[in-house]
């Protein structure tokens, strides 16, 4: 019997334009808790998806047991004993904690053809016990803690993987620790080690210091490739923080060389920005031309900042200042008339009114300044679309194709010109390359590089470190909701990630 | 991720990904148009006369009147089934108030219109009750009034017979009514391409929490939407009494589903965004060449609906826009 249970070699999985896995080689052994880490877009979701049946592989080998794995979708995984806990839950908050367990599995408690809620409470307790979890099993799912909910998914998992009785079953968690609190992640531990004589667990966590002390091996992806594997007791902060981010810094990728100073003009004064039990007071400048990367861990309150800023939720408390002037954030509106943007992550859903085309999308923020009399005038409108379709290099078959059929990258520039044609003075940009091919990345690094230029001030936040420091003039690391530390990024001197690592986690 | 389909190795990568969708509602419609045209053309001879185009233009302008107000609901991604009770009201007050008030009857009963929708449109955007139940609601409050202001039908009295001319009489040969609906087509087009408002109603229908992001007033563009529905009732209304020379509360009743026929037959989708004024001229036409039609040539009155329906569910099915799964409000 092979140590391995499962083991995948040379795994290839591309989108458009990119490529999230490049021959990723990894074996989960029989028995071991395996702690899984890289930064975003490192390719951690999409192996694990791959090892659930979500996504299939392009190319690479797939072995389960021995035997190639056939996993066409997430139930076959379940079947083959396989599953996992996803990072933002997946439960039916107005159902009962047993109704979830139970979810799409009632005929085991069929009692003459009807249900019987006893011996589904009876159930429910040997397995909430089990993950030592002393819920009602009559209360409803949206009644309890986040943590609570973690820990009745994690029973719910184990729970299929025995009805399936497939032997090691292997479980994996995604980001299992983040809504808990010390003690309950000590609870977690200690149900774990008790699983791993039975079972595998693949944790993923950006907590590294949980992971190193808490798994028997670590696996360290990046950049959608293995870096490298080491038995936890080897390991340390800094050697690990080290692989995760890299060493070097890539030569002009984020065209650093081109960095000039800002001005010296404040553009954006924040003072004492707080938000209750989301983030402590801030205070932060932004000078004419600067750009400013918020650093930090989900959790660390950095979202927060910029939503408060953008008026997506108001803050609790604090004043801020465009061009001196005095404004009072509580909704987009307010925002924008403050001249502050943002442009959104999620940019299908935030960004852009995909029924419409490229034209119309563009212009949505400036049909006012655009019109003759009472009336829009459509070939102002039209030359202006045209214009940013041209400076931003946007490709799209005509002005008047539906934005919902053009690629990430396109759309992407069609929310930015959107915003660039109002006049904004402070653009919030929300992880501008997500899900972006790499030709698109770098002309939207080159875009960003000279709106600064031109006198934009600039807050970002992105995906990677890297990204984050070779961007901006300097960043601002957060933490559990709480400013941490300043650090410039000069064009002469860029901070290496593996500096900065530190402070982040 | 967002699960779009990889390239095969070697291929070049799409300029355009998802070509779904890209053939335009409104060819369908027009088609739809024609054949009916063609068929019942073929079925009576009488068809295509000028008396019978000219009755089947009638009954399209009131149509097209309810329509043009029930698009604009239904571009935000709501709906409003308070038309049909709005436009029994009207008639109802438009009658009581004509022998009362004389000419100023017209203004009020509009205005009574604007601000039934525009209570529909608070009722949706500042209380959050989905349009779907409260337009249902107000229907009722609306049929309710009606019946209270007169419970039996009211006909127009000799006296005021000339007031109606507005709607009944011709100008320069053309019958008013189809003047009205001319200027109302006309109208809402303006509305819909050249002002900011009628424009900001597409946004909100395309995505709603986009719009709110770029600092629209969702709110004040719901309940201007709901206005305009209110205000194409209430116009319907004066039409059709203007018509039958009398006012009772279940004059509109059949408008509620017309209404959302017109809207979709032409070609709109129910889930927002996509459409405007020409899909709901179309519609009316359709609609109004249709129910004209199958008299004409004969097919028994219940099987009328049948057909009318089977015709709404292949349109919401045709222009459905399935990417949003958003339940109809």
């Amino acid at each position: 019997m092979s140590e391995n249970i499962l083991e995948l070699n040379n795994i290839v999985k591309t989108f458009p334009g990119v490529i999230a896995l490049k021959n990723v080689s990894m074996s989960v052994r029989r028995n071991e808790i395996l702690g899984l880490v890289g930064e975003n877009g490192a390719g951690k979701s999409t192996l694990m998806k791959i090892l659930i049946g979500l996504y299939q592989p392009d190319s690479g080998e797939f072995l389960l047991r021995g035997e190639p794995a056939m996993l066409k979708d997430p139930d076959s995984a379940m079947r083959a004993g396989i599953g996992m806990v996803f990072q933002e839950g997946c439960m039916i908050p107005n159902l009962t904690v047993m109704e979830n367990i139970f979810l799409s599995h009632e005929e085991n408690f069929r009692k003459y053809g009807l249900l019987s809620r006893s011996s589904m409470v009876r159930e429910a307790n040997k397995v909430l016990s089990a993950v030592k979890l002393h819920v009602d099993p009559n209360t409803l799912v949206a009644e309890l803690s986040a943590a609570d909910k973690q820990m009745v998914e994690i029973a719910r998992l184990l729970w299929l993987l025995r009805q399936y009785g497939q032997e090691n079953p292997i479980l994996i968690l995604d980001e299992p620790t983040t809504v808990l609190l010390r003690e309950e992640v000590q609870t977690l531990f200690e149900i774990l080690t008790e699983l791993k004589k039975s079972a595998s667990i693949v944790f993923i966590s950006h907590r590294l210091e949980e992971v190193i002390e808490n798994t028997d091996r670590i696996v360290i992806l990046k950049d959608g490739e293995f870096v490298k594997e080491m038995p936890s007791h080897e390991a340390d902060m800094a050697r690990v923080e080290g692989l995760l981010v890299g060493h070097g810094f890539s030569d002009d990728r984020y065209h650093e060389s081109d960095q000039n100073e800002p001005a010296d003009e404040i553009m954006l004064e924040v003072k004492d920005l707080v938000h209750e039990g989301q983030f402590a007071p801030i205070s932060f400048t932004l000078r004419r031309g600067e750009v400013l990367s918020l650093v930090g861990l989900i959790g660390s309150g950095k979202e927060e900042v910029c939503r408060c800023l953008s008026g997506l939720a108001p803050a609790d408390g604090g004043t801020v200042a465009v061009q001196g002037k005095r404004a009072f954030i509580r909704t987009p509106k307010d925002a924008i008339r403050a001249g502050i943007g943002y442009i959104p992550v999620d940019r299908r859903s935030d960004g852009l009114a995909l029924d419409l085309n490229v034209e119309e999308n563009i212009n949505l923020l400036v049909l006012k300044k655009y019109q003759t009399g009472p009336f829009s005038n459509l070939k102002s409108e039209h030359q202006n679309a045209k214009f940013w379709v041209k400076e931003n290099n946007i490709k799209t078959p005509s002005l008047r194709t539906r934005t919902a059929n053009l690629s990430g990258g396109n759309q992407q520039k069609v929310v930015l010109s959107k915003w660039l044609s109002s006049s904004v003075k402070v653009l919030i940009v929300d992880h501008p390359t997500r899900g972006i091919d790499v030709g698109a990345k770098d002309e939207i690094y080159r875009r960003l590089r000279s709106l600064s230029d031109e006198g934009m001030s600039i807050i970002v936040m992105c995906d990677t470190l890297e990204e984050d420091i070779g961007l901006s003039h300097r960043m601002i690391i957060m933490k559990d909701g709480a400013f941490v530390r300043e650090v410039p990024c000069p064009r002469s001197e860029k901070p290496r990630p593996v500096d900065i690592i530190g402070y982040v986690v | 991720m967002s699960g779009e389909p990889t390239p095969a190795a070697g291929e070049k990568k799409p300029l355009l990904v998802n070509r779904k969708r890209q053939f335009p509602a409104i060819y369908f419609a027009l088609g739809l148009l024609v054949l009916f045209i063609v068929l019942f053309s073929i079925g009576n001879k009488g068809f295509l006369s000028a008396y019978n185009v000219r009755n089947i233009g009638m009954s399209a302008s009131i149509l097209l009147a309810v329509g043009l107000g029930q698009v604009c609901t239904i571009l935000t991604g709501g709906i409003d089934l308070s038309v049909g009770g709005l436009m029994s009201l009207v008639s109802v007050l438009f009658m009581v108030l004509l022998p009362m008030v004389g000419y100023w009857a017209y203004p009020i009963c509009i205005l009574v219109g604007v601000f039934a929708g525009y209570l529909n449109g608070n009722l949706l955007s500042r209380v959050r009750i989905p349009s779907f139940i409260a337009t249902l609601g107000t229907g009722g409050i609306f049929v309710s009034v009606a019946y209270l202001i007169s419970p039996v039908a009211i006909s127009a009295p000799k006296a005021i017979q000339p007031l109606l001319e507005i709607v009944n009489g011709t100008t320069f040969g053309v019958r008013n009514i189809l003047i009205i609906g001319a200027l109302m087509f006309v109208g809402f087009l303006v509305l819909e391409r050249y002002t900011i408002i009628g424009r900001h109603i597409f946004y909100v229908g395309s995505n709603v929490r986009m719009s709110w992001l770029s600092g629209l007033n969702v709110t004040r563009i719901k309940n201007v939407a709901f206005s305009l529905s209110g205000f194409g009732a209430a116009v319907a209304g004066i039409m059709l009494a203007s018509r039958q020379y009398s006012g009772y509360p279940t004059i509109g009743t059949v408008y509620i589903l017309n209404s959302i026929a017109t809207v979709v037959v032409g070609g709109t989708a129910m889930t927002g965004g996509a459409g405007g004024a020409l899909n709901t001229l179309i519609g009316a036409i359709i609609m109004s060449v249709l129910q004209n039609g199958m008299t004409v040539v004969g097919i028994d009155v219940y099987f009328q609906q049948t057909l009318l329906g089977l015709l709404i569910i292949l349109s919401v099915a045709v222009t459905f826009d399935r990417s949003k799964l958003a339940i109809i409000k």
